[in-house]
């Protein structure tokens, strides 16, 4: 009991342990700080890319495969999938206002996609976008001539019943935006355009925008042997721009139309020609597709999915002896080089500081050595009235453990306090002092990414409270060897 | 004055000898001591600075160990009792007051009473025994007229109070033997006369004390007075009524 009571009065009366305690908890602050932000920043990148691939696809290379949609039925007939849908993907060049842009083209039909990766949901741009940035670059109405109000208020209406998310869903420009009826529409990854900038905040300006734009895109089209053939050049307008989250895939992925990018390939269905006479054969070349995105019925698991993606596949190859070898990946797989950079990063970042952190502990020993000295007569005098080496060491060891529970909870307060307004904090930097720690020009996410985990809290805190103890553990030891009667003659 | 009917040995000490080892000198401060302190009784052992009068209350209360020759308190050879047993033989039988108090900074006045107590009982045991220990430290410093200083800490009394509340400490355990090591050595004269006014109405009530002084004048107040000279006691000279203590004339 008295080292109870003696612990108790210790906190209270000393600043030393004051320090120590101030040690811990910046520690455990830092520490949870940092594994929450590297986590949300994974989490969002994992988020990401998952929605960009849906969950198991199914490939074959560039030249494509042909009976997709047999293959995309089958899968469908899977209680463990929730959609399928086919994809082309392709390299090309798109010449936006005479810059020409490498791109990876993918032609999908956007409803499918949508069901499979809630592709509708990336598309950014909406036509309130559109009105805000009118009335933005409007004059006071008073400095209009009666004429110019009727352009604007014509040009109002075309924004007001544009409906931009069903342009980049059908790829169907408005008749304004295209010089010939049958342009098709194209929809360009937000960080495409050079002229694509993010301000302060990290939000696009509609102005630099590319809607409505008209580019030409141009794309290689392959045999089945995967020779070249001539170019498939085509003009299209930008009907919206998607913003993924990944940063590399909106600086570099376009979507058109399936059937549009499945014909400029020629991976559509053909008759065979005879290539020395010229003429048809009478036999069709089945349409082709190069890849399967297939996404889970909710809870089941990856693994499971993708065995099941796998045995069907197989069965479509046996079945189709002409189909060229087909790959079954799962999106972990698909992203594993971007997430594992991004896991490395947070192990080695939590690495790092946790080697900083034993310096608490160094700190605690320290500290305790010099109360142990401080302390060396009133020990000596407890020996005297009885206490035992043991009841000394519990005393430090006790206060040890005091100062790492205290440490541990203050420093899980201070970092949840922090990390859940980590950027009104980041704001208010930027506002009062000009200092950007997250630059969402750099981190291509508008605001910090975070995520508290229980899991990972109680760790570090158990850490905090053990890192006391063994601050304290070797103070504690000689506390305890101290001979009473040299300890009461102490000066 | 203490009743001069025969009285059973509280505590033997036999050819007692403690060197201590000082870089690689060794300094020999007791040479074959020889000591029996009675129950109820009021012993003084007087002797110069650094004679080893200190050095010798450290052995008797077990706080230290001697180099040869054995302690018994009652029938108990100290050297047999290891770790915890020694502990609790300090805390039970043994109370001691030092010159320069020894309170414990933090604590006040009626805690630094109560650990002694604390010291003695495991945790648990603690709640139950809390109140009643309150009300004996409360009625001790009560009687030492401090009564009203109990939630004061050491810091903000007198020097002739603290050496009370050191008292009470070494005294709330009910122990056999008060061992006093100069308890007087650090106060003026006036506060010097009413400690030992304290002793000696503790005395009365039957405790046995072993009080350490370098002054004559403190010694008379005891029953009995034995010199530390040269490592070894002596009866005093001027001290013709009290029998020597030596163990030489047994
Ligand atoms: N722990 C120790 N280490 C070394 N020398 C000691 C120690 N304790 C006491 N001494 C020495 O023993 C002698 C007696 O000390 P002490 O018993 O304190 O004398 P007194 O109490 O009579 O003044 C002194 O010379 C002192 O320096
Ligand atoms: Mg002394």
């Amino acid at each position: 009991m008295y080292k109870l009571l003696l612990i108790l009065r210790y906190l209270r009366r000393k600043l030393a342990p004051m320090f120590a305690v101030l040690a811990v908890t910046l520690c455990t602050a830092m520490l949870i700080i940092v594994i929450s932000v590297m986590g949300g920043f994974l989490q969002m990148m994992r988020d990401a890319a998952q929605k960009l691939t849906g969950e198991v696809m199914v490939g074959a290379d560039l030249s494509g495969f042909p009976y997709y949609q047999e293959l995309i039925d089958e899968l469908q007939r899977l209680p463990q999938v929730h959609a399928a849908t086919a994809l082309v993907r392709s390299y090309g060049l798109v010449n936006l206002n005479n810059r020409v842009l490498t791109v990876e083209v993918h032609g999908v039909d956007a409803a499918g996609l949508d069901a499979v990766t809630g592709y509708g949901g990336t598309l950014h741009w909406t036509s309130r976008d559109l009105l805000e940035l009118l009335e933005a670059q409007l004059p006071p109405a008073e400095e209009l001539t009666p004429g110019e109000k009727e352009r604007v208020e014509a040009r109002r209406r075309f924004y007001e019943q544009l409906d931009l998310r069903r342009l980049g869903m059908t790829f169907t420009p408005p008749p304004e935006w295209s010089d010939r009826p049958d342009t098709p529409g194209i929809v360009l990854g937000i960080e495409v355009s050079p002229w694509s900038v993010r301000d302060s905040q990290g939000q696009y300006s509609a102005l630099n925008s590319s809607l409505g734009m008209q580019v030409t895109m141009t794309v290689l089209p392959l045999t089945r042997r995967g020779t070249f053939l001539e170019p498939a050049v085509r003009r299209m307008a930008v009907v919206n721009e998607f913003k993924s989250g990944l940063y590399d895939i909106d600086a570099h992925r376009v979507y058109v139309s399936f059937e549009l990018l499945q014909k400029m390939l020629r991976m559509d269905a053909a008759e065979q020609v005879d290539p020395e006479t010229g003429k048809p054969t009478g036999k069709v070349d089945p349409a082709r597709a190069t890849e399967v995105l297939v996404r889970g019925v909710p809870g089941v698991p990856l693994e499971e999915l993708r065995r099941q993606v796998s045995s069907v596949t197989q069965q479509f190859a046996g079945d189709h002896l002409d189909c060229p070898p087909l790959w079954v990946q799962t999106w972990l797989e698909r992203h594993a080089m971007l997430l594992g950079a991004v896991e490395r990063e947070k192990l080695l970042l939590t690495f790092l500081f946790a080697i900083i952190s034993v310096v608490a502990v160094v700190m605690i020993a320290v500290i305790f050595y010099m109360i142990v000295l401080e302390k060396t007569r009133d020990i000596g005098v407890l020996r005297a009235l009885g206490a035992s080496r043991f009841g000394i060491e519990s005393i430090f060891l006790g206060y040890g453990l005091a100062i790492g529970v205290i440490g541990a909870g203050l420093g899980v307060g201070i970092a949840a306090v922090v990390v859940s307004h980590i950027n009104e904090i980041q704001d208010f930097l930027t506002e009062h002092y000009h200092f950007t720690m997250w630059d969402p020009k750099i981190y291509y996410f508008d605001r910090i990414p975070t995520r508290f985990s229980p899991m990972e809290v109680s760790v570090i805190a158990a850490a905090a409270v053990l890192s006391g103890l063994l601050g304290s553990l070797l103070p504690a030891y000689l506390a305890g060897r101290l001979n009473p009667v040299e300890a009461l003659r102490y000066e | 004055m203490a009743p001069s009917a025969p009285q059973p040995v509280l505590l033997t000490a036999t050819d007692l000898w403690k060197s201590f080892q000082m870089g690689d000198q060794k300094v020999q401060v007791l040479r074959g001591v020889n000591l029996r302190v009675l129950r109820g009784q009021w012993l003084a052992i007087l002797g110069a600075s650094g004679s080893g009068k200190s050095t010798l209350l450290h052995l008797l209360g077990g706080l230290d160990t001697p180099s040869a020759g054995t302690i018994r308190f009652d029938s108990q050879e100290l050297a047999a009792l290891r770790g915890g047993r020694l502990d609790r033989y300090r805390n039970r039988h043994i109370g001691f007051v030092f010159q320069f108090y020894h309170l414990l900074p933090e604590l006040n006045v009626l805690e630094n009473v109560l650990i002694s107590t604390m010291i003695g009982r495991p945790a648990w045991g603690w709640p139950a025994a809390r109140s009643e220990a309150r009300r004996q430290a409360t009625a001790l410093l009560d009687r030492l007229g401090l009564s009203h200083r109990l939630h004061h800490k050491p810091a903000k009394l007198s020097g002739g109070e603290r050496q009370r509340v050191a008292i009470a400490r070494a005294l709330i355990n009910q122990p056999d033997v008060l061992l006093a090591d100069e308890p007087t050595g650090n106060l003026d004269e006036g506060t010097g006369q009413q400690i030992l006014e304290v002793i000696r109405d503790f005395h009365r009530s039957g405790q046995t004390v072993v009080m350490v002084t370098h002054d004559r004048a403190i010694a008379s107040a005891a029953d009995a007075r034995l010199t530390l000279h040269a490592g070894q006691l002596e009866s005093s000279l001027e001290d013709s009524s009290a029998k020597p203590q030596d163990a030489s004339n047994r």
